[in-house]
């Protein structure tokens, strides 16, 4: 069909909302419905880890009006995503199954990096100008309920991408029994991210030089900058202006002047202290409020898979270049990994018929390339383990969780016996089947890939890859010795041929 | 922002419940035209009654409320609750005094030429039509009457509010003490009885009608067998019986009033009519037993209660003295056979009620529900019709499976009930079925039509001035526009999820809602004005209301008139504003139209420098419409509409039949028609709608060779 409807749904930490879009491939998509309510399930899960009832019984009730709005429109796709406020629960997987059965409608939490790609990907959506921004340093920030994330770019690719708890909301419970007692509540606050603030400062930022700052508007950055904002743009002058009359006031008066909510406002001052330290820290001149929401990236990733939405950014090669910069905190290798990704890549194109993997798997084993040794860095004797739990604690932006799960072990088993399914007794890494042969696929290629260069000296200059029937043909060209790597590869060939279940070999490509 | 500080000063204003008071006179000055056909008359005369009834039962009992908690805060005008219903009691008593005036020197003596006999005192029966009334109560009105008494052991039974009564003193014998003594009985006129009732004349041409109290006071002693009834004569009492506390009260009444709660005195009689004739014995048991004072007390020369006249208005026959029923005209734009749905497409449609028809509205929802490409339809359902062609057609939408959502108002005053039963037969039908948000009236009128097409989503969209109630679309003014404009589309999702308890949108394209943004957008249009007036340009606001009380907006109305905005207003009922005030109204104007239909569509025009901006809705200018209330105003920018809607207003100022002008002193004064041509502009409307639809018939009759069937004939009017 030209046109179809697709909503989005945004379980967040004091708000759920959805927007219901219309696409066609002539006009792209534009909003039918946006609908809000507030709901602070952060407030549980933040401190308890758990949600109360009546929270799960209102979520529901939303959720089945949700429900009947799709219905208004015909809308036949959804996506309902939950954020930090499930996250940080001790028992998701229940809440979500209790929710389904009640509503019909399954929500996925999404991971922080995931959820702030895609907020990332609602901004490049809109501006085309974008790309042109991030030209020159320029940060993102964006200021949640749980979590911010703050993201840097520079030279038109992501440099890093940091996430720290500290959302208004989990600020203003952290606080809410100090503050009673503290007048100066907003220098309470700026105490209180002080410590977080430094370390990204020292960590990240170092002494890049920042010419612009996106702020990604929820509701509440608009409603607090509603008078500022016609041109999307807040100078830091407006900022200041604003801060100094905001910081002192009470909830009911800020309610009263805003036209909120006092709940809504009761985050106010939090959000406002928050972005101010990170406006001093950059030294920013004005901030741009573009006021798109994770609700706008979703839609804009359904119409880029439904190939309603052409993309004007490479937004995979943000996600490589994120990992590629992780690898180069741990100190990699550039060139190995350069040689390596070479070879894992022509051999993964070679037999698509063979391993059914698509492009979303492509990029996992390049990043699964990009990592499988940074656990060097930490201990030399240990690589595998080492690199299994840096790749499980780093964020990677653009990646899930199980994502990240698959690379993990991917990397890990590049270098220590592979753990067959029946094997695995239930060591915490929760991998079901689908991603278990996932991970048996890649790391297959991997530790094909990565044995070819084991000297790390790229002795081998071109590899061509035949598939013929049941057999795949690796033609090595290289004009030094690579027995090393020939006798090395044997046993992964072994490996490889069990996986895919096709007969390997392996040729030295003929000197004329 | 605007000073207007100058401008808040309490002799500047009126008090709201006497200009109400005003209102009601100028109904009253329509039953005592002459102008005015004899049984239109007697309408206006019912009409007045009613009003005064509904009066007391919601203003009159919420003042008594304030001065029971002991809230002595004045109102705009300084008068403290007390002072306020002093003034009303002596300006009612007066109201009342002339309603029977009307009816007994003017109106009756007409009826009586025109052939109608109306006998108010069963005295005057001849014995052949005693014979007939006899037994008329024996066969009809006797098996359901219930005689009460009061003495020692039976307590004064419980009078029910608004029914009339007739008490009557019995004399009994005691035999302990060998003497006559008086009792008093009492007996309810039963309201499943028509009031009026039609008798043999005994006369050729003459008809002739009794009270049904009358009856049965000719009758009394049949209840009372074996005792002498003294004297017997009808009273009515008024209770404060509302429930809830009313809206219109200012915020912190309504606090004090709640914490007050428990002092009300629930029941409290605040009312009580009687027979100017009474027996002082009697009357002396009804007070105390009351515990009435004087002031509240009405001894009426006529009979009580005159919403009976409806009634004898409503008689077969007598046609001649009865403005003809207008009958709708059809909408010019829906005059052919295309889809409802492609005729909005091609361009937004106005409607005029109830010059034009309603029939289109009905059909929008209809054809939505019947449409196999409509996904849903909401709308906002304040008063509907007894038997509603709307209800019925949600109904069926939401069987053929479109999703529903229809927001019924539950808090209507006087409506609850009613409401209530048919909310659960939607309910029944699948819909879903909101009732309003706490706190806030939903008062807003608007519809909302999904539809998916080709190109993708579309809405269409009926805003409106008055109610989805077929019955008052054909006795109310009122204005409605379609459109499939995508801006109001949005808007109204956004309506709809407002009123299912989700939070507001961030912005709203084209709507100016209440309670939230409404005011203040107003107060803005009003500063521009003034502040255009300052700078030399043209500057005027031409408003057509029901009632203007908004302390904030009528000062900002000074302010603008005393930087010389011209203003002026047609406001039907209550006005508080005064006009003619040196420096601060002399450029204020307002005028107030009663007439065959009650007008109620409320347009907006502002001057803008010259490029005038319309706007129409469901907001008058009063604290519970602009505080209190969820409420829609829409901007009218189609050029055609535009034109339209200030014609209307054009043509409502020219008015010089029906029109009353506001003057300096407060009172209101016809104008003088003496060598002007004279406008009417109700019935102007009506000549202009009718040629409209005649007009456009012709034409598509002459572009085709088509017959057109008959259209089929208007359900009778339902009356009030």
């Amino acid at each position: 069909m030209a046109v179809t409807t697709f909503a989005a749904i945004d379980v967040g930490s004091y708000e759920t909302s959805m927007k219901i879009f219309e696409f066609s491939r002539k006009a792209g998509f534009k909003e039918l419905n946006y609908v809000r309510y507030r709901l602070e399930l952060g407030r549980g899960s933040y401190t308890g880890g758990r949600l109360d009832v009546n929270m799960v019984d209102e979520l529901c009730e939303i959720l089945q009006d949700f429900k009947k709005m799709m219905k208004e429109f015909g809308v036949e796709e959804y996506r309902a995503c939950a954020t930090s406020a499930f996250r940080e629960l001790k028992n998701p997987i229940l809440i979500i199954e209790q929710i389904y059965q009640r509503t019909g409608v399954r929500i996925e939490v999404l991971s922080n990096a995931e959820q702030h790609f895609l907020g990332y990907k609602s901004i490049a959506a809109i501006e085309t100008g974008f790309k042109k921004m991030i030209q020159k340093g320029t940060a993102i920030l964006d200021v949640g309920g749980g979590s911010l994330q703050v993201s840097l770019f520079d030279k038109d690719a992501l440099v890093t991408t940091q996430s720290l708890k500290m959302g208004s909301l989990r600020i203003r419970e952290r606080l809410k029994e100090l503050g009673k007692q503290n007048i100066h509540y907003d220098q309470l606050i700026e105490e209180f991210i002080r410590n977080d603030l430094t370390a990204f400062q020292r960590l990240h930022l170092k002494d890049r030089d920042i010419k612009n700052v996106i702020l990604m508007g929820d509701l509440l950055t608009d409603t607090i900058f509603k008078e500022e904002l016609d041109d999307h743009i807040i100078t830091r002058a407006e900022f200041i202006n604003r801060y100094q009359n905001t910081v002192d006031k009470t909830e009911e008066v800020l309610a009263e002047e805003l036209g909120m909510d006092e709940e809504y406002a009761s985050l106010v001052i939090p959000t406002m202290v928050i972005c101010k330290n990170f406006l001093d820290i950059f030294n920013a001149e004005s901030i741009w409020v573009p006021g798109v929401s994770l609700l706008d990236g979703l839609a804009y990733d359904f119409g880029e898979k439904k190939k309603f939405i052409k993309s004007v950014h490479n937004f995979e090669n943000d996600i490589l270049v994120a990992s590629r910069n992780i690898a180069k905190r741990y100190s990699s290798g550039k060139n190995h990994i350069q040689g390596t990704t070479d070879l894992a890549l022509t051999i993964f194109d070679s037999m698509k018929k063979v391993h059914g993997m698509g492009s979303r798997e492509r990029l996992l084993l390049q990043i699964a390339v990009q990592l499988h040794d940074c656990g060097k860095y930490i201990s030399l004797g240990d690589v595998a383990e080492c690199s299994y739990r840096i790749i499980m604690a780093t964020e990677i932006i653009g990646l899930s969780t199980e994502e990240r799960q698959i690379i993990a072990n991917a990397v890990r088993y590049n270098t220590t016996e592979f753990v067959y399914y029946d094997e695995r007794n239930d060591d915490g890494s929760g991998l079901d089947r689908k991603r278990y042969l996932l991970v048996a696929k890649l790391t297959a290629i991997l530790r094909l890939a990565n044995a070819m260069d084991r000297s790390h000296y790229q002795k081998v200059q071109g590899l061509r890859a035949v598939l013929k029937d049941r057999e795949l043909q690796l033609i090595i060209d290289s004009n030094r010795d690579i027995s090393l790597e020939l006798g090395l590869l044997k046993d992964k060939v072994k490996f490889f041929e069990e996986v895919f279940g096709i007969r390997l070999v392996l040729r030295r490509k003929r000197k004329m | 922002m605007m000073d207007l500080k100058n401008f808040e000063k309490p002799e500047y204003f009126v008090n709201r419940e006497l200009s109400w008071l005003k209102f009601d006179e100028r109904v009253l000055s329509e039953a005592k035209d002459k102008s005015l056909p004899l049984f239109d008359r007697l309408k206006f005369l019912s009409i007045t009654s009613s009003n005064l009834d509904e009066f007391y039962m919601v203003r009159v009992a919420s003042l008594k409320d304030q001065v029971h908690a002991g809230y002595e805060k004045t109102d705009i005008a300084g008068l403290t609750p007390k002072e306020q219903l002093k003034e009303i009691s002596a300006q009612t008593h007066e109201l009342v005094h002339t309603q029977y005036n009307t009816l007994t020197r003017s109106l009756l003596p007409l009826l009586e030429k025109a052939g109608l006999h109306m006998i108010l005192e069963h005295e005057e029966l001849t014995d052949d039509q005693k014979e007939y009334v006899d037994r008329y109560f024996e066969d009809n009105v006797y098996p359901v009457l219930t005689p009460m008494a009061m003495d020692s052991s039976r307590p004064f039974p419980l009078i029910r509010n608004k029914t009339l009564n007739i008490g009557a003193l019995i004399s009994k014998k005691d035999r302990k003490k060998d003497k006559e003594v008086l009792e008093f009985a009492t007996v309810q006129v039963p309201s499943v009885l028509p009031r009026v009732i039609e008798i043999p004349s005994g006369k050729e041409g003459v008809r002739a009608v009794i009270m049904l109290e009358e009856i049965i006071e000719r009758n009394i002693g049949k209840l009372f067998l074996s005792n002498d009834v003294v004297c017997a004569h009808p009273y009515r009492i008024m209770r404060n019986a509302d429930l809830s506390i009313d809206e219109d009260e200012a915020e912190d009444l309504l606090v004090e009033i709640q914490k007050q709660l428990k002092k009300r005195q629930w029941g409290e009689v605040i009312r009580l009519e009687v027979e100017d004739k009474m027996d002082k014995r009697l009357l002396k048991i009804l007070k105390t037993e009351f515990e009435i004072k004087n002031e509240d007390i009405f001894s009426i020369s006529g009979p009580l209660d005159l919403t009976m006249l409806m009634k004898v208005y409503g008689l077969d026959g007598f046609d001649e003295y009865k403005t003809p029923k207008y009958v709708p005209a059809p909408v010019p734009a829906f005059q052919n056979d295309k889809d409802i749905f492609q005729v909005i497409r091609e361009g937004d449609v106005f409607l005029h009620h109830p010059y034009m028809s309603f029939d289109p509205v009905v059909n929008f929802v209809r054809q939505a529900a019947k449409d196999p490409d409509v996904l849903a339809i909401k709308q906002t359902l304040y008063r509907v019709s007894g038997n509603s062609p709307i209800i019925a057609a949600l109904a069926q939408a939401a069987e053929n499976g479109k999703q529903v959502s229809v927001l019924v108002e539950l808090k209507a005053r006087f409506d609850e009930e009613h409401n209530i039963v048919w909310a659960k037969m939607l309910e029944k039908a699948g819909c879903h079925v909101i009732y309003g948000l706490v706190g806030l009236k939903t008062h807003s009128k608007i519809t909302l039509v999904v539809r998916r097409e080709e190109t993708g989503i579309r809405r269409y969209v009926h805003m409106a001035t008055g109610n989805y109630n077929d019955s008052t679309a054909k006795l109310y003014t009122d204005c409605g526009v379609f459109s499939c404009d995508e801006r109001f589309g949005e808007d109204a999702t956004a309506v709809f999820n407002m009123l299912s308890g989700y939070s507001e949108p961030k912005r709203w394209n084209k709507l100016i809602v209440a309670p939230i943004w409404m005011k203040n957008r107003f107060l803005k249009l009003i500063e521009r004005e003034a502040e255009n007036a300052k700078n030399g340009l043209p500057a005027y606001i031409r408003a057509k209301m029901n009632s203007l009380c908004d302390p904030v907006i009528m000062s900002a109305l000074y302010y603008a008139s005393s930087c010389g905005v011209q203003i002026d207003l047609l406001v039907r009922g209550i006005c508080c504003l005064k006009v003619g005030i040196p420096g601060v109204s002399e450029n204020i104007h307002v005028r107030s139209i009663v007439g065959e239909f009650l007008e109620h569509s409320r347009i907006f025009c502002f001057c803008n420098g010259g490029n005038e901006e319309v706007y129409m809705g469901s907001a008058d200018w009063m604290p519970r419409n602009l505080d209190r209330r969820v409420e829609i105003v829409f901007p009218v920018e189609d050029e055609s509409i535009r034109a339209e809607a200030i014609h209307v207003l054009d043509l409502e100022f020219k008015d010089n039949v029906k029109a009353h002008i506001l003057q300096p002193d407060g009172t209101y004064v016809k104008l003088d028609k003496r060598g002007k041509a004279l406008v009417n502009s109700q019935m102007e409307f009506c000549r202009e709608a009718q040629e409209k639809a005649a007009g456009n018939k012709k034409q598509n009759k002459e572009k085709s060779r088509v017959f057109v069937p008959a259209e089929p004939a208007e359900d009778p009017e339902e009356e009030k």
